[in-house]
């Protein structure tokens, strides 16, 4: 069958996420008012017309299976393909599963899954990528170029960027040289790490390396193939974040009260889904007031509310006042509780009279279900 | 598989009373309350109580309606064994068959449908009415009363009895009279058109009623006062929550203004969902100038202007300067710079251009010709247009009297 099989890695990583992600992966953050972060290469990948998609876990991964459940939501629940979850397999027999080492390690233990594939064409993505982007122009890009591989890059060198790849293209947008964790980025392009490449190809890679004791798709693959493969470039210079640090998680969120932002995150054409819940319309009481803010569906406003995001379900009592602040899903905040720069976690209780003050360069996260 | 209970859900009226409302849609597929359409009541109720096999008898402009429904997934009725069934009217042997030609006749032809679950109890419900209830304990009722026929009845005020269909009781709230808009009401227990009947029973009346040529084949007029010059033991089961039947503009409007203050209809209470089906929209913006005030927003919704006292359903936009008061948005409305909405409920996907001004306050004129301002689903309005109140405009921007 042609068409292309979306594989997503997630896995644990280092992250400065702090308690955001004391109980799962950055896939199953939430983010943007009702959203996890996995949502959006999944929606990309629904959006393109996959049907296929396996994710591949490690680590705190029952969130993350909690939230993607049948994969009905993306309409990925089907007889045949469909959403598949790949959790690690203990096959050495030491009842103790370590990290994988690399994408190279991890796909090997889904090799049986691989064989399976019924399409002729693989995109492996990380999950932890927020990003709404066309897969389907990049797998036309990826026929028409006849490459081996096409890989997603920008230009956009994000500062607080670590252990990112960095690519450097001839004039033919073909990659020459893939090198790690630059200084000085210039005149690089900085990968996004997704991934377009025949199944065949992919099986190959997989096996090689098995046989080679080599488990690192950078340095088996980018860099050890660089001659013999034709990898090639797709540039994309929309929309792409990747989280790394509760301070980076605050200012990507209040940067959606941006419009052009929005409308790239949330395109018409390539709408995001997600798990759904069952809440009515926000409410907005005579003394509430809420100004430049995303709100999602089931809050109920009393206080005031500026510049926050808030998710499903959450209520500001009268008299509180919440500015510059992430609220995710059921976080109640009690009469006259002040919060300034403050993420608040699900099913956080801010008390009556609480005062919470973080700063804009240090915004205060507070675990899941704490009562304060 | 034998169930003991299902429903039946009587979808297939016109609602001509909604006039430009319901033109293209018919009366359940109309939305409500910002993420709702009305026939999301019945069907979540039925969820919530356990009833997982609901057949949905559809008529009228069904397109929509099927749709909406489609595999029953929103409401957990998506079954192995039951679930939701769309039941139009059909062809039988001989080219026999006819459309509904009243509510009991609509379940008269689905008795074979009926007959597959060999329930030993059918809820009938309409597709019109605004309420959560737990119709469990309404079977539970009629179980326990041995009757034939329950019905379901809310306290009315006295001298508004005259306007609905009234149930005069015994004691033991045995039904002794039933009154069709009685001018000397014998009770204030108005009936909710929610019927629960014992099936054997209620499939001979319905073979009985379809034999006599002169009967409306309707519950009302006919099953009901057979069964009870009949005899059958009919029993009243009170309800005492919300309940609102939305057949016409300016109930529609008052239920959705009744959402609004939280009474009653509590819809963000979390112990009995109401489910629906949405299209997958982001969050609702709320600009910086934006004044928001005792209303609703959705997902979807980008809010920019000023909205008091007002229903916003998913994906309305409302543009800087722009002011809706008193109001009903459904999904997709467009409200423009400058533009002003008072008292109106604005269908599906209509577009207010810049400084017009829709409806107006019942101030504002006199009171013997004021009146909600409603526009039919797609109605384009243009650059500073004038709609008075009280008008009723369909997409091709033809006034339609009421």
């Amino acid at each position: 069958m042609k068409g292309l099989h979306g594989i997503i890695f997630s896995y644990e990583k280092h992250t400065n996420l702090r308690e955001l992600t004391a109980n799962r992966t950055p896939a199953s953050v939430p983010f943007a008012g009702r959203y996890r972060i996995i949502d959006f290469i999944l929606s990309s990948m629904v959006n393109a017309g996959i049907t296929d998609v396996g994710v591949v876990l490690h680590g705190r991964y029952q969130s993350l299976m909690d939230h993607l459940g049948s994969g009905k939501d993306w309409d990925l629940s089907r007889k045949h393909g469909g959403l598949r979850l790949l959790p690690p397999f203990a096959y050495e027999k030491s009842g103790f599963i370590r990290e994988f080492r690399g994408r190279m390690e991890a796909l090997a233990g889904v090799r049986s899954y691989l064989q399976g594939i019924r399409q002729s064409h693989v995109v492996m993505a990380n999950s932890d990528l927020i990003i709404n982007i066309p897969l389907q122009d990049v797998y036309q890009a990826h026929l028409n170029s006849g490459a081996d591989i096409t890989a997603v890059c920008t230009s956009n060198l994000d500062a607080n960027a670590e252990d990112v790849n960095y690519f450097r293209l001839d004039s033919n947008g073909r990659i020459t040289e893939t090198l790690f964790s630059l200084r000085n980025p210039e005149g690089y392009y900085r990968s996004l790490e997704i991934y377009i490449l025949s199944k065949q190809l992919l099986l190959d890679l997989v096996d090689e390396c098995t046989s080679h004791d080599l488990f690192n798709f950078r340095s088996a693959v980018l860099q050890g193939k660089a001659d013999s493969l034709h990898i090639q470039s797709y540039v994309w210079d929309g929309y792409a974040a990747q989280i790394h640090s509760v301070k980076e998680y605050y200012d990507r969120s209040v940067e959606l009260l941006d419009p052009a932002i929005r409308r790239e995150v949330f395109h018409p054409q390539r709408p995001v889904h997600t798990k759904e819940r069952n809440d009515a319309s926000t409410y907005v009481d005579p003394d509430g007031s809420c100004s430049n803010c995303i709100v999602a569906d089931g809050c109920t406003i009393e206080g005031t509310v500026e510049n926050s995001i808030l998710f499903r379900g959450v209520s500001v009592a009268r008299g509180a006042e919440v500015k510059n602040c992430v609220l995710m899903q059921d976080v109640t905040v009690d009469r006259d509780a002040v919060l300034h720069y403050v993420v608040a976690d699900k099913n956080v209780e801010i008390m009556e009279s609480r005062t919470l003050m973080g700063h804009d360069q240090y915004p205060m996260a507070i675990a899941k279900n704490s009562k304060v | 598989m034998k169930k003991e209970c299902i429903a039946m859900l009587l979808a297939g009226g016109q609602g001509s009373r909604l006039y430009v409302l319901t033109s293209n849609v018919a009366k359940p597929a109309v939305p409500f309350g910002g993420k709702y359409r009305i026939i999301d009541f019945p069907l979540s109720n039925c969820t919530n109580a356990g009833i997982d096999t609901v057949g949905v008898l559809t008529q009228y402009k069904p397109l929509e309606l099927n749709s909406y429904i489609g595999s029953g997934q929103p409401w957990d009725l998506d079954r192995l064994d039951g679930g939701v069934h769309i039941l139009p009217p059909y062809m039988q042997e001989g080219e026999r068959g006819s459309w509904y030609k009243g509510t009991a006749n609509a379940i008269y032809q689905n008795i074979g449908f009926v007959d597959m679950y060999d329930p030993d109890y059918v809820v009938i419900l309409s597709g019109d009415h605004i309420y959560k209830m737990n119709y469990a304990k309404m079977v539970e009722a009629h179980k326990a009363a041995g009757a034939a026929c329950t019905i379901s009845v809310l306290e009315v005020p006295w001298d508004e009895a005259s306007r609905f269909g009234i149930m005069a009781v015994d004691g033991e709230d045995n039904i002794v009279e039933f009154q069709e808009k009685p001018k000397q009401p014998k009770s204030n227990l108005a009936s909710m058109g929610i019927y629960v009947f014992s099936w054997k029973k209620l499939r001979e009346y319905l073979i009985n009623d379809e034999k006599d040529p002169n009967s409306s084949n309707d519950f009302g007029k006919n099953i009901i006062p057979n069964m009870l010059n009949a005899g059958e033991k009919m029993i009243a089961y009170r309800f005492d929550g919300y309940w609102k039947d939305v057949g016409t503009l300016e109930s529609l409007w008052d239920a959705n203004m009744d959402m609004l203050s939280r009474g009653d209809l509590d819809l963000l209470e979390s112990s009995w969902p109401i489910y629906a089906r949405l299209p997958a929209e982001p969050p609702a913006f709320i600009g910086k100038a934006a004044l928001v005030e005792h209303s609703v927003v959705t997902q979807g919704c980008e809010v920019n202007g000023t909205v008091k006292n007002s229903v916003l359903s998913h994906g309305v936009q409302v543009e800087d300067g722009a002011e809706v008061h008193y109001s009903v948005l459904m999904p997709g409305v467009t409200v423009k710079k400058g533009a002003v909405v008072r008292y109106a409920i604005v269908g599906e996907n209509c577009q207010i251009d810049c400084g017009a001004r829709i409806g107006g306050d019942p101030e504002s004129c006199d009171p013997a010709t004021w009146g909600i301002t409603v526009l039919g689903p797609g109605t384009v309005i243009g650059e500073g247009e004038v709609v008075a109140p009280n008008t009723m405009l369909n997409r091709e921007h033809k006034e339609v009297r009421r």
